[in-house]
């Protein structure tokens, strides 16, 4: 009977421990927990201006982070996911001409090809040749900065005009009043992650989104269920590619250059929000969409240390921190209850 | 050791390949040919390719100063690629991002610490031990007890260490010069032989007879060609992973001093730039990646390879953009002949 009751009041404790090993739990907690400090810190925080600078401030990261996410479901990872933004936003502002509208829609087309060629070149590494995705894509990576350099090899390079509508609506004239009038409460950067969603839920609806699972999961049985694993690796890389390539139109839109170097630190923060997220880095487990929490876990700390006064030299130093905590923690766990 | 059956295979193959293109290459490697060098020869025979070529667009390029300073900038990355070796060779997905990012941090700190002077250059090298021991540490407990995947363990370290650096001269010059004698070793000629060469050339001999000629040569390669096995043989295979990652370590940090010889002065991203071309040298010197085969023979001539097209790319005016683009291209070709998995599935 003691060991009967002992187990009644000792099994809510049980679950709530169950529930807060779960990944996807930590991960929201902390989320909210991130979010209520910087909702107290930031005193306009919840003003329509205020959300929009974060939402800004976030959506590189953000587009990054879901694209990463789904190359590591798949059973890979992208190092070269900052270098592509980088050679993105050179290709576009190489192409684009101030005086003339059209060039515009030219460097549209041509990143948007540009994206496409990136993504099957890191597919063909991992999916066909089936190199060690770390490094087929820590080449690519120093491809991609080179054509970059080529391009660009000092940042700069020009926009057109009507390129703002990827950061702020009412910057640009002849958008109609209604769009305006929109941009104001829902800002194009939203509009993109809302994009990039929409993108993944289509995906994830079809036979190719579990494809990518089972891949991720277990190759050697997913090819022999008869699944074309070479073929669902490449996609999901191009599918990186294709939010990398909606990152790079925000990143244009809002600074009208380009910057061969931007976008190498942004990589590992990219992982880190997939780690942070709660995605299992050995592939094949975890939502795209815990990617976008992990990438506002990441942002909020970074606003919280701006507000916490410490100088910009750090952030560097945090965010490898943050890794480390946050990768070491759970497998930290996992080798102690393996251990018991 | 326990032979790489894989690798030999894939050897063979590349061979019979380049059999078919060039006739003579079969007539050169006979069967005497020692089966770990032939790789090493491979490269050996596109260098000379490279300096052919070279001489040839571009005039004063097949010099003998050139070749001796290839050979100096070389053996700061065949040196870098020793750690990224040993960490390789032990398998299971190693791989050390972090060693520029020690040495620049060794450089910065003891830089301010020897200043110009000989008398506090055991205090640097002290500073130089600890610091890459407590990175080694640190990179070895959390990949090969925590079993996080190396790539980004050290990655994040990189950036650790790269935050450390930026916040110690954040808003301030980095002062400090190397004592002499480093700048001796690392910087100086005797004649015209570069005197890193006498630091590489020990270091080579004494890599290449730990390698192929003790008993840590069975050790580590066999960690790397099948762990399973070399578990059952009763080798402790994390603890033989830890100390690839705190030897890798201890001699980034190492190099951090000579480079700062090299150099002169300390800055912020003086290692960083030797990250891509060590893992290149690495695996243009035949090395594969999964682990438990290769020679540092072919590592130093992987890199002299990297440092002769770099210097190449750089006489024809392509800089920087052509060096990482090449480097990348060179890179990913390599790999798709080596590291290819096309067997089964």
């Amino acid at each position: 009977m003691d060991a009967a009751r002992k187990g009644i009041v000792a099994l809510p404790f049980e679950v709530l421990k169950r529930a807060l090993l779960q990944p996807e739990t930590s991960s929201l907690l902390m989320f909210s927990v991130l979010f209520g400090i910087t909702a107290i810190l930031q005193e306009n925080f919840f003003e329509a201006k205020s959300i929009v600078r974060t939402i800004n401030s976030f959506a590189p990261l953000i587009l990054l982070a879901m694209g990463q996410a789904i190359v590591i479901i798949s059973g890979g990872i992208d190092l070269s996911s900052g270098a592509a933004l980088s050679l993105f936003t050179c290709v576009l502002t190489t192409v684009m001409k101030k005086d003339d509208p059209v060039t515009g829609v030219y460097a549209l087309i041509l990143a948007f090809l540009v994206a496409l060629g990136t993504g099957v070149v890191n597919g063909l590494g991992i999916g066909y040749l089936r190199i060690p995705p770390v490094i087929v894509t820590f080449a690519t990576s120093y491809a991609w900065l080179g054509i970059a350099l080529f391009l660009r090899p000092t940042p700069g390079g020009e926009s057109v005009p009507w390129f703002r509508v990827f950061y702020n609506m009412r910057a640009v004239e002849g958008v109609p009043e209604v769009l305006k009038s929109l941009g104001n409460y829902v800002p194009p950067a939203l509009l993109l992650i809302a994009g990039a969603c929409v993108l993944w839920y289509v995906v994830s609806r079809t036979r190719t989104g579990r494809y990518i699972y089972a891949v991720g999961s277990n190759i050697e049985s997913a090819y022999v269920s008869g699944i074309n694993t070479g073929k669902t690796q490449m996609l999901a890389c191009v599918l990186n590619a294709i939010l990398i390539f909606l990152a790079a139109l925000f990143f244009v839109g809002q600074n009208q250059t380009g910057d061969a170097r931007m976008g190498g630190p942004l990589t590992l923060r990219s992982i880190a929000a997939v780690v942070v997220g709660g995605i299992a880095l050995s592939g094949g487990r975890g939502s795209v969409y815990l990617a976008i929490v992990g990438a506002l876990i990441l942002g909020f700390v970074g606003r919280i240390i701006f507000f916490a006064n410490v100088p910009n030299a750090y952030q560097t130093l945090v965010s490898g921190i943050i890794v480390i905590a946050a990768i070491a923690g759970p497998a930290y766990a996992t080798l102690r209850r393996e251990l018991r | 050791m326990l032979p790489c059956v894989e690798n030999s295979v894939k050897v063979r193959r590349m061979e019979t390949f380049l059999k078919k293109t060039f006739p003579w290459y079969g007539w050169i490697l006979g069967s005497w040919f020692p089966m770990q060098y032939r790789k090493a020869f491979t490269i050996l025979l596109l260098t000379v390719l490279l300096y052919v070529g070279g001489g040839v667009i571009v005039p004063g390029f097949l010099t003998l100063e050139q070749i001796l300073l290839t050979l100096k900038l070389a053996a700061f990355i065949a040196l870098f690629g020793l750690c990224q070796m040993i960490v390789i060779v032990a398998g299971g997905g190693g791989l050390d991002l972090s060693v520029g990012y020690t040495a620049t941090l060794t450089a910065v700190l003891t830089a301010s610490i020897m200043d110009g002077r000989n008398a506090y250059l055991g205090v640097a090298l002290l500073v130089a031990l600890v610091l890459g021991l407590l990175v080694g540490l640190a990179n070895g407990a959390l990949t090969s007890y925590l079993k996080l995947p190396p790539l980004v363990v050290t990655l994040a370290m990189a950036d650790i260490l790269q935050g450390i650096v930026n916040a110690y001269v954040a808003g301030k010059a980095i002062t400090g010069r190397p004592s002499p004698v480093l700048v001796t070793l690392a910087a100086r000629l005797t004649g015209v032989f570069p005197n890193i060469l006498f630091v590489l050339i020990p270091v080579a001999v004494l890599a290449i007879l730990v390698f192929e000629r003790t008993k840590w040569e069975q050790i580590l390669f066999g960690v790397g060609a099948n762990e399973r096995t070399a578990y059952l043989c009763g080798i402790n295979v994390k603890k033989v992973r830890f100390l690839t990652f705190v030897a890798s370590g201890v001699l980034a940090s190492l190099i951090g001093l000579l480079l700062l010889g090299n150099m002169g002065i300390a800055f912020k991203d003086m290692g960083s730039n030797y990250v891509m071309p060590s893992i290149a040298a690495v695996v243009v010197g035949g090395v594969p990646l999964a682990g438990g085969g290769g020679s540092y023979f072919g590592v130093i001539l992987g890199s002299i390879f990297l440092q002769a097209l770099t210097n190449l790319l750089t006489a024809l005016g392509l800089g920087d953009a052509g060096k990482w683009l090449g480097f990348g291209i060179i890179l990913f070709a390599m790999l798709s002949v080596y590291a290819g998995n096309r067997r089964s599935r």
